[in-house]
Order: C-alpha cells, then sequence, then structure tokens
C-alpha cells in the first residue's frame, strides 16, 4: 500500500482546482452569448423599464469578476444559489430530486450492463471456433452502434403500442415498471460493449499458462472457469466502468426527453434553452464532480486489484 | 494495410464508409434532387421509381436529403478529426510525453477539465451561447459564400467546440506511448549526438506513433459522428433546410409518424447505424493489424 | 475471497435482471396512475398531462403553462365565464363612476381562503397588489398589469410605499381608481397578477408558501413535486361550490401523450399533426373521442418595416401575397389551423370576419416586387427569416414558405433558427429583417393585440411599424366608453395595418385533444381561464 495514499490525496487536490477551472468555464460561457434568462421568463411581453428593474433585483448587473466571486462565496457556504427561471427556487431543490432519479436508471442500467454483458462475453469466449463467436461479435458491434434515439422510439412501437407490455411514460422509482424500457434502451450499448471486451480479455486469459495448468490438473471446466479466468478477465472490465458511464449520461439525455422521465437530461436541455445561469453551472460542477470522484475510485479500485498497476502509477503519476 | 483487406469484413466496412464520405463530399453532384425541392402533392410516400426512398413530410425526395445529411456529417467528422484529432490529440500527446515534467502536468490537467465535462449539456450549451456570436463573425460569412458551402459558420462552431472534447482521450493514448519510447536506445542515442527536439519528435517518434494514432483516430470517428448526430437531433448545429441525420431522426423518431411512416425513420436510422457500425468495425479490424499483442 | 466475489458477481448479475422482469410483470404502483376514470377512495379523479410550471405565485407568473394552474388554486375580483365574458368572481357586483376612472367593487362575504378557512377582506386584496408592484416581490409583469392604477407607478418605482389608487372603504368593498377611463382595465384584473393571496401565509414563509398556496379558487395544491407530477384537490369550501371532480393529476415530466393515453394512463391527451388524421377519420374509434376548439391567438410572419428590402411597403405586400396560406394548411399542417386573415382571433370582442389582406396571388405579387424600390428580386438585399427552433423542430410550414417565395418570386429566404433566448433578445433590438412568431391574447380584448403590437411607441412593437393615423385612433379607443364605437375603431385600426402588411398574418389558434368518454363538460379553453370545476366523471 505504500505508494497509494499520496496518490489519492495527490488526485483530490487537483479535484477542486479542476472544479474551480469547470466554473469559471462554465460561468464564462453562459454570459459571453447572447439571452438573457429574464428576458426568457418574461416571455411575451417585453418591457425594457421592468427588464432593468428586476435585473438590477436579482444581482445580474453587476460586473463579471463581482458576480463570480458573489457566485464562489455562495458556493462556500455551500448554497448554490437560486433558479432565475423556477422562481423562488433553491437551485438544489430543482436538480437534487432530478439527479436522483438519473442517478437510480443509470445505475439499474450500469448493473444490467455488467449483469447481462460480462457472461454473454464469456460465453462467447469460450465458444471461440464455433458458428456463434463470429456471429455474436458482429451482433454485439452491431448494437453497440445504434444510437439511443433510435432504439427508443422502436421499443416504444413494439413493446408498448404492439405488445402492450410496458407503459409509455413517467418515472415510478426503482421498482416500477416504468424503469424497464429506458434501462433497456440505456443499456444496449453498454452490453455490446462489455460483452466484447470481456470477450477479449477471457480469450487472453484463456491461453495463459495457469489456465493450461489448471486443466491438466483434471479440474473441472466450471472450477476452472469461476475460480480462474473470471477473476482476471474482470479486471480491464473496472476501466470500462467510467466510459460506459460517460455514454449512459448521454444516452440519458434521449431517453429521458422521449420517455417523460423527470431526471437531468430534460432539465439541462430546458435550462440551457432558459438561459438559467445557475442551474446550469450547478448542474456543470456536480456533473464534474460526479466524474472525477467516480474515476479516482476507480482508479483506486484497479490499483487494489492488480498490484502490478500501482508501480506504473508511481512511475507515470 | 494490405493485412487490412485480407479481411473481408474491413473491406465492407471501408466500402461503406467510402461511399458515404464520397456520396458526402460530393453531394451537389450526386444526389439527384435538391434538397429542399419540396411537392406537396407527394408528401410521405413510400419507395418508388422515381424516389427510391420515398419522400418525406414536404414531399422532399428521401435519398437526396439523405445524401446532403451525409455531406453534414462527412464534414464535421472529417473537419473534427484534423483539428481535434490530428492537431491536437497528437500535438499535445506528443509535447506532453516527450516534455515532460511541468508542461506534461498542465497539459494532462486541462485534459482532466475537459474529459471531466459532460460533453452533450456542454455543447448544446457552447452552441447556444458562443456559437451565436462566432456566427456573426463576417469572415465565416464571406469563407461561406466563397465555398459555397451552406451553413458553414455553423460547421465551425460545432467541430471547432466537438474538437474540444474529443483530443483528450487519443493525447493521452499517445502520451503514454511516447513516454515508453522515450527511453529506447535509439531515442536516448539520438538526443546524445545532440538531434534538436523537433527532429526526434519527427523522425523518431512520430512514425512509431503512427500505428496508435491511427486506431485511435478510427476510434473515435464512431463517436464523433454519433456525436454530431445527437446534437444535430437537438437542433444544435446545422439549419434547416440543410438537411441533417439528427434532425431527420427527430421528425420520425415521434412514435406515431413511425407508425404511419416507418421509412422516415428507418431510411436515416439504417443508414446512421451502418456508419457508426463500419466505423466500429474498422476500428476493431486496425487494432487486430496494428496493434497485435492487444488481442 | 476473489472468487468469491466473481462468483457473486456472475449471481447478482443473474438475480438483478431476474428481478427487473419480474418487477416489470407485476403492476406498477406507481405515484401518480389513478385506475382508469379515477376512483381514489377521496372521489373522481382526472389524470392530465401538464407542462412544468415556473412558479405559482400569482404576482410572478409571465407563462401560459403556470397560469393556468394558477388560475384554478387563486382566484380575483373578476374571472372569464364559459362564454368568454368577464363575469364576477369574488367580487359579486361593482359600479363605475361616471368618469369610468373608478371603479368600486363589491366582494362577496363567504370566501375563505384554503387551509385556514379565514375570511377574505377588501385588505386581503389591496395587500395582494401592493404586494404585485412591490420592487422586493421583483414581478416583471406589475406593470403590465396593475400600472393603470393610480399610485401603481409610484410604488415600482419604489417613491411610495402603498398604491393611492386602491382604497379600503370596508371590509366587503374596495374602490380603485385608475388614471384614464380605460375600458379594458376591467380585462385586465381577470388576469392572475392581482388575485388575492394570503398575507399570513405570505409574510410566514416567503420563500416556500408557494408549494401549498393557501388560494381561493376551486382546486388546492395537495401534492407539487417539481419536474414530475402535480395533484390538485378539490376545494370543499368553494364559494361557488365545489367541483365535482376531486383530484386532479397532472403529469409534468412528458412522453408521448398519445401513447399514454390509449394505454389508459391517461384521461386527455393532446393531438399532434402526426395523430391528426386517425383522430378525423370516421372509423377510428379516437373519433368519437375527439375535441377541438379555437384559442385565442395567431401565428404570423412579421416584417421589420425600418430595415431593408421591408421598408417598402410594395416588398411587404408582395411577399404576403406570394404564399399559398391554404395550401400550406391543407398539405403541412393537415387542416390543423385556420388561416388567419386577420390580426384579431375569432372569438376576440371586435373580431372582424372580413378584414383581409388579400388573397394568394402570386402574379400579382410578381408586379408588386417589380414596382418596388428593388425593382425586382436582383435587386433585394439577403434576406434572412428567423425563427425560434427548440430541438430539430423544422417549421416544415416556414420551409414550405420560403420554397413558395423561390418558385413564385425568385427571393432566396434563408432560414435561420435561434433558441428562444437569443430570439427574444434580438426581436426587441429589432434586428431581424423578418421572423415568425406568434402573439396569445392575455385578456379578451383588442387593446391587448392592437394597441401592443403596432403602436408606435410600444416596446413590444418589434415590426417598428409607426402611423401617426393608427397612433391617434389607438389612443382614441383606449378611452372610448361606448363599446361599440370602440369596436369600430379597433376594426378601423385593423384594416389600416392590414394594407400596410407589417405581418402577414398566418394562422389562428387551435386546440386538438382526445378525451375519454367518461370525461363529460370538458372544455379546450381559448384563453387561459378556470374550467376544471365544470368537468364531472361518469364513474
Amino acid at each position: 500500500m505504500q505508494g497509494l495514499l499520496p496518490y489519492v490525496v495527490r488526485r483530490l487536490l487537483w479535484a477542486p482546482l479542476i472544479l474551480l477551472a469547470v466554473s469559471f468555464i462554465a460561468f464564462a460561457i453562459t454570459r459571453f452569448g447572447p439571452g438573457d434568462p429574464l428576458r426568457v421568463a418574461m416571455g411575451q411581453y417585453s418591457d425594457p423599464v421592468a427588464l432593468e428593474r428586476v435585473r438590477h433585483e436579482e444581482g445580474l448587473d453587476k460586473p463579471f469578476f463581482e458576480q463570480y466571486g458573489i457566485y464562489l462565496k455562495n458556493l462556500a457556504h455551500g448554497k448554490l444559489g437560486e433558479s432565475l427561471t423556477y422562481r423562488n427556487r433553491d437551485v438544489s431543490e430543482v436538480i437534487f430530486p432530478r439527479i436522483w432519479v438519473s442517478a437510480r436508471l443509470g445505475l439499474v442500467a450500469l448493473l444490467i450492463i455488467f449483469a447481462v454483458g460480462v457472461p454473454l462475453g464469456i460465453f462467447a469466449a469460450l465458444r471461440q471456433g464455433t458458428w456463434a463467436d463470429p456471429f455474436s461479435i458482429s451482433v454485439f458491434l452491431f448494437l453497440q452502434s445504434v444510437p439511443v434515439l433510435i432504439t427508443v422510439p422502436l421499443m416504444l412501437l413494439v413493446f408498448v403500442l404492439k405488445l402492450h407490455w410496458l407503459p409509455a411514460a413517467g418515472w415510478g422509482g426503482l421498482f416500477d415498471k416504468r424503469i424497464v424500457m429506458p434501462a433497456l434502451a440505456l443499456s444496449l450499448p453498454g452490453i455490446a460493449g462489455i460483452a466484447r471486451l470481456t470477450r477479449a480479455t477471457t480469450l487472453s486469459v484463456l491461453r495463459e499458462d495457469y489456465v493450461r495448468t489448471a486443466r491438466a490438473k483434471g479440474l473441472r471446466e466450471f472450477t476452472v472457469i469461476s475460480r480462474h479466468v473470471v477473476r482476471n478477465s474482470l479486471l480491464p472490465l473496472v476501466t470500462v466502468v467510467g466510459i460506459s458511464l460517460a455514454t449512459l449520461v448521454e444516452g440519458a439525455f434521449f431517453a429521458e426527453t422521449l420517455l417523460g422521465i423527470p431526471g437531468i437530461g430534460k432539465l439541462t436541455f430546458d435550462s440551457v434553452q432558459g438561459r438559467d445561469y445557475n442551474i446550469i453551472l450547478a448542474l456543470a460542477l456536480v456533473l464534474c464532480s460526479a466524474f472525477i470522484i467516480a474515476n479516482i475510485v476507480i482508479d483506486i479500485a484497479y490499483t487494489v486489484i492488480d498490484p502490478r498497476v500501482r508501480y506504473e502509477r508511481q512511475r507515470l503519476g | 494495410m494490405r493485412r487490412l483487406l485480407r479481411k473481408k469484413i474491413a473491406v465492407g466496412a471501408l466500402l461503406f464508409i467510402g461511399v458515404f464520405y464520397f456520396c458526402g463530399l460530393f453531394a451537389p453532384v450526386v444526389a439527384p434532387h435538391s434538397y429542399t425541392d419540396q411537392n406537396l402533392d407527394a408528401v410521405n410516400q413510400g419507395p418508388s421509381l422515381s424516389h427510391p426512398l420515398g419522400t418525406d413530410s414536404l414531399g422532399r425526395d428521401m435519398l437526396s436529403r439523405v445524401i446532403w445529411a451525409s455531406r453534414t456529417t462527412a464534414m464535421v467528422t472529417i473537419a473534427t478529426l484534423l483539428t481535434g484529432g490530428l492537431v491536437l490529440a497528437v500535438g499535445l500527446g506528443l509535447l506532453a510525453g516527450y516534455a515532460g515534467g511541468k508542461v506534461d502536468t498542465a497539459i494532462m490537467r486541462v485534459g482532466d477539465v475537459f474529459f471531466g465535462l459532460p460533453a452533450l449539456p456542454m455543447l448544446i450549451m457552447i452552441n447556444a451561447t458562443v456559437g451565436a456570436r462566432v456566427r456573426g463573425w463576417g469572415w465565416l460569412g464571406a469563407i461561406e459564400r466563397g465555398l459555397r458551402i451552406d451553413g458553414f459558420p455553423d460547421y465551425v462552431v460545432i467541430f471547432g467546440a466537438l474538437s474540444l472534447f474529443f483530443w483528450v482521450g487519443g493525447a493521452r493514448i499517445i502520451r503514454s506511448q511516447v513516454l515508453a519510447l522515450r527511453e529506447t536506445e535509439y531515442v536516448t542515442a539520438a538526443r546524445a549526438m545532440g538531434a534538436s527536439t523537433w527532429r526526434i519528435i519527427g523522425q523518431h517518434l512520430l512514425p512509431n506513433v503512427s500505428n496508435i494514432v491511427i486506431v485511435s483516430l478510427s476510434a473515435s470517428l464512431g463517436a464523433i459522428a454519433g456525436t454530431e448526430i445527437m446534437l444535430s437531433w437537438f437542433g444544435v448545429g446545422v439549419q434547416p433546410p440543410t438537411p441533417s441525420f439528427g434532425a431527420m431522426l427527430y421528425e420520425g423518431g415521434s412514435i406515431r409518424t413511425l407508425q404511419a411512416n416507418p421509412h422516415l425513420l428507418l431510411v436515416p436510422g439504417a443508414i446512421v447505424a451502418g456508419l457508426i457500425f463500419s466505423f466500429n468495425l474498422l476500428g476493431d479490424a486496425l487494432t487486430d493489424v496494428l496493434t497485435p499483442h492487444a488481442r | 475471497m476473489k472468487r468469491f466475489l466473481a462468483v457473486a458477481a456472475l449471481l447478482l448479475g443473474l438475480v438483478t435482471v431476474a428481478s427487473v422482469v419480474a418487477c416489470g410483470g407485476s403492476g406498477g404502483s406507481s405515484e401518480n396512475a389513478g385506475s382508469a376514470g379515477g376512483g381514489s377512495a377521496s372521489g373522481p379523479t382526472l389524470r392530465m398531462v401538464g407542462g412544468d410550471p415556473l412558479t405559482l405565485d400569482p404576482a410572478l407568473v409571465t407563462d401560459a403553462i403556470s397560469a393556468t394552474y394558477i388560475v384554478e388554486i387563486f382566484s380575483g375580483l373578476v374571472t372569464i365565464d364559459k362564454d368568454l365574458k368577464l363575469a364576477p368572481d369574488i367580487a359579486k357586483s361593482w359600479d363605475v363612476s361616471p368618469d369610468g376612472k373608478t371603479y368600486t367593487f363589491h366582494l362577496r362575504d363567504d370566501v375563505v381562503f384554503q387551509q385556514t378557512y379565514r375570511q377574505v377582506t377588501a385588505t386581503d386584496f389591496k395587500y395582494s397588489m401592493e404586494r404585485a408592484v412591490n420592487p422586493d416581490t421583483a414581478s416583471t409583469v406589475a406593470e403590465a398589469y396593475l400600472g393603470d392604477i393610480v399610485g401603481a407607478r409610484d410604488m415600482i418605482n419604489g417613491t411610495a410605499s402603498q398604491i393611492s389608487g386602491i382604497e379600503v372603504v370596508d371590509d366587503f368593498t374596495l374602490r380603485i381608481t385608475i388614471d384614464e377611463p380605460k375600458p379594458y382595465f376591467l380585462a385586465k384584473m381577470a388576469c392572475p397578477t392581482s388575485f388575492v393571496v394570503d398575507k399570513t401565509q405570505v409574510e410566514d414563509d416567503q420563500r416556500n408558501w408557494t408549494k401549498k398556496p393557501h388560494g381561493t379558487g376551486p382546486f388546492m395544491v395537495k401534492e407539487w413535486k417539481l419536474g414530475e407530477s402535480l395533484t390538485l384537490q378539490a376545494n370543499e369550501r368553494y364559494y361557488a361550490g365545489a367541483p365535482s371532480v376531486k383530484t386532479v393529476n397532472f403529469m409534468l415530466s412528458g412522453g408521448s401523450q398519445l401513447t399514454m393515453y390509449e394505454d389508459d394512463e391517461v384521461d386527455v391527451a393532446g393531438i399532434s399533426i402526426n395523430d391528426i388524421e386517425r383522430a378525423l377519420d370516421a372509423n377510428d374509434p379516437l373519433h368519437s373521442e375527439y375535441l377541438s376548439a379555437d384559442s385565442m391567438s395567431v401565428s404570423y410572419l412579421g416584417f421589420n418595416t425600418q430595415k431593408p428590402p421591408f421598408d417598402d411597403p410594395k416588398v411587404r405586400q408582395a411577399f404576403g401575397l406570394a404564399i399559398d396560406r391554404d395550401k400550406i394548411v391543407e398539405v403541412v399542417l393537415k387542416d390543423m389551423v385556420p388561416v388567419a386573415h386577420s390580426i384579431m382571433p375569432p372569438g376576440l370582442p371586435g373580431y372582424n370576419s372580413s378584414a383581409t389582406a388579400g388573397a394568394y396571388d402570386p402574379e400579382k405579387a410578381k408586379q408588386l416586387l417589380a414596382e418596388s424600390r428593388y425593382g425586382g428580386p436582383s435587386g433585394l438585399p439577403k434576406i434572412t427569416l428567423s425563427q425560434v427552433g427548440a430541438g430539430a423542430t423544422a417549421g416544415n410550414d416556414i420551409q414550405a414558405m420560403v420554397e413558395m417565395w423561390k418558385q413564385n418570386l425568385g427571393v432566396e429566404v434563408e432560414i435561420q433558427q435561434t433558441d428562444q433566448a437569443t430570439f427574444w433578445q434580438d426581436l426587441d433590438k429589432r434586428s431581424y429583417q423578418m421572423f415568425a412568431a406568434g402573439w396569445v391574447m392575455d385578456y379578451p380584448d383588442p387593446e391587448d393585440i392592437l394597441d401592443i403590437l403596432f403602436n408606435s411607441k410600444s416596446h413590444q412593437n418589434s415590426t417598428g411599424y409607426s402611423n401617426p393615423e393608427v397612433d391617434q385612433l389607438l389612443v382614441q379607443a383606449r378611452t372610448e366608453q361606448d363599446s361599440a364605437k370602440r369596436m369600430t375603431l379597433y376594426q378601423q385600426v385593423e384594416q389600416l395595418i392590414l394594407a400596410d402588411v407589417p405581418w402577414v398574418p398566418l394562422y389562428y389558434g387551435r386546440d386538438h385533444v382526445v378525451v375519454k368518454p367518461y370525461v363529460k363538460n370538458f372544455m379546450l379553453p381559448p384563453v387561459v381561464m378556470p374550467y376544471l370545476r365544470y368537468v364531472t366523471i361518469d364513474q
């Protein structure tokens, strides 16, 4: 464990700096462009006098750096500010329920991805040489290539309208059947990806000496697989979790919009449309923090699982 | 390259991509109709002799619109690849790997920032805010008229923003390769003989890195194309009537349209899926060919 | 240890998949889907789809979606009834002084706030309106709806601490004095900004009171999950009689409405352009459940009359005559909206069915263009049409129009889609040459469209239209007491404007829904007004 703690600490130290940079970039981008949240909130009416009055009251007429400073100060106190479109609502009350929804959806999708993808990949690896193997690779690859925004309408057509198995929209929590379709749609590309990767690593493991040794020793095939093969195949999958998360977040935007799920996908789009600066900023910060933490956790997990990696880490820092 | 061609699947993929990009780049010549020719008396028709892929809700020829949409995707992917991929990823990756130290850390941390930012919402926001400003730049309009490319400023915004998010992965891979190569004998020897940094990079590092570069670039092509399509689905990117796959998928994807006129979704959908599939196949094949031990 | 992990992972995987599938099979006990036709223990339930309200504070509301909920939860002095007429609400009657500037409202004595049952008095109204104009409340529409009241602008500017023009005569008598005898003032009082709010609740919890506000309307908020659902519950103490429907559930998160309707998850669903054929087909079961009604709004093309080339009226006329609106509505919009021939939509007092700007005439259009200052298509500068695009909604009708200009006039128009925020800003700055927009009536009076949009001094005049004759007639109409004469004045104004073509009116608004057969007395309100209390559900 020698090099681990300093490594983790070093990564964590960078995090606030990165977040600061992200907040600054997001802050600057939103204010750099045209578009005024107050004007959008006014809708069809336009009254420049009222607009200026409210702008002053909301503090949006102060110079850029002063606004940024105020924002940071509030942030330090844990206040994310008030939404500019949802009047009198804290940003946190707008965002966090939706993040929670998206998180649950994402978790279920992630579970499905690994639960289905890993066994599929191992199965394909074991069947190498038969027709099942190249066939399954192609199928996996194809599934991985179809964007979510095509699979969702097709699924809606088949599962809802034709078969009446599933409801069309809405959200009912983790154990409600409305989670099935979005979770499935989101996980399809991921399943394929994991399956391919698992297959690849399993194949390389299968060639290793210790597997041949185990087989030579006369161990049953199942023991060979579960004790040796699976453990070593799982290693690289850990790194892929990070990428899967990113793909999930992207796919979630479309799934949520098409299936009426109150997650952050639709919220992000709406708040960009309405120039709700505070929500946009908060979303950027929250998402970014989540990624940073996720990546650190994955790196640590990787290091823990495979001692050989630790040394590399120290060298390359 | 020859080994690549031996794999039948790779050939198929290359062919598909080739046809796609050919149609895209030469769209004005290849497409049978203009993408704006509408015929309000012949809307939503299925495939026929005069319209092999049917017509859309304004009576426009689907085949032509698909060809023009390929142009959008082709141009954006090529541009992003050139700037984000080649210039940024290779350049920064080489620099970080070779120079090491503070330069390396700086580049990697900046990469962390961009890697950590959620690309899609950031792109939407960049397009809405910065994009509007960029579109107002007069000289972009001049190029638009000069090269006769409709919507040129939109392309610039898109591929500029996309490059920002896509260089990181490639740069990291290149960097680690460079790090490994840096310590090899002939590089050390070259340095001992007094070769300049640029010489070393250009003559020794770059050729050895090129395999990795090709693999990583081909891997990102699929993702870039996918992102462009997702963006135009949101209405970010080229504007109607200039066709884009994302917009066609949006129109065709509403479930009622799907029931009534499935070809409006299935035609662009199949092509998009086919394109990304081909990119992925190609990427896999390239990986097999160029880095045999990665299997 | 590691082996155990691996096997455990596999088992977990299988269990997860199995449970997801199993849970999928069992009926979802969700939070807001009542059984078909409503039947929770609390009485008939209506399930609808709705937009996410931005606020439930009547003083702050600017958008129509929030307003539709607010008019069910709160109420004011007057309201709009089913026949689109101004009707008494909390004010059971009123007198207007001979000079037309003082309104004396006589309030009902049986109105109480929800939850607390505190009686509503004239003092509550004065409080609510002063709160709306108070700078601390930061309302962007206070000037628009309450600015006519004497002293209101002083309070908005911070030079007064109360509105001098609002006088509490006694508990149930409220006297309001306005600056000029404007007949449309009463119509503005039907809008949320002047609705009454519970002072005790507001002052007790400035930030969170809107989550469960004590309104006075037919419904109260039972539960509001931001972005997910809004549940209204019948107000049993409502002074005009408790509504028959006891619970109304709004799903806020989106999704395909008709699919949900056919799946029996909602009782009312909007019909979009992709479904309209089914709804109109007599053999389709949806047909008998289909309902449509005009909404008081108009979509139009606006020209910037100060910018070339549309500074020349002949060019504007040419463009207007060169598009075949009937064909576009028929083919592209599938006859879902009526073609507009006038500025004032039908249903609005003053609507003139014979007002017109001229029918489709491509020959005349070409001729007019040639006669214009620019001499024809080649003399025109580059033309851009700006519109709001959100998502890849392509505005097929606009694309069709652009094609028509190309075919009939030989002019290439470029479409520029911008997002909402940029659009409003640029519209205010008058930087567009030509734009596509719509206008929704907030209150049923011609002033709300003709004066606000075409008065040369108005901020909302995004076409830059300036006609002294029109201005003069508008000023006159503002204070004309004889209502017949007033309408004639507005019709004159409309005809003048139509001849000048700062606008090409395109279509009026029309809403289309399907309603389950067991839902009765459902209506589609043409303007924002309360309607849920008339709905009944057959069990």
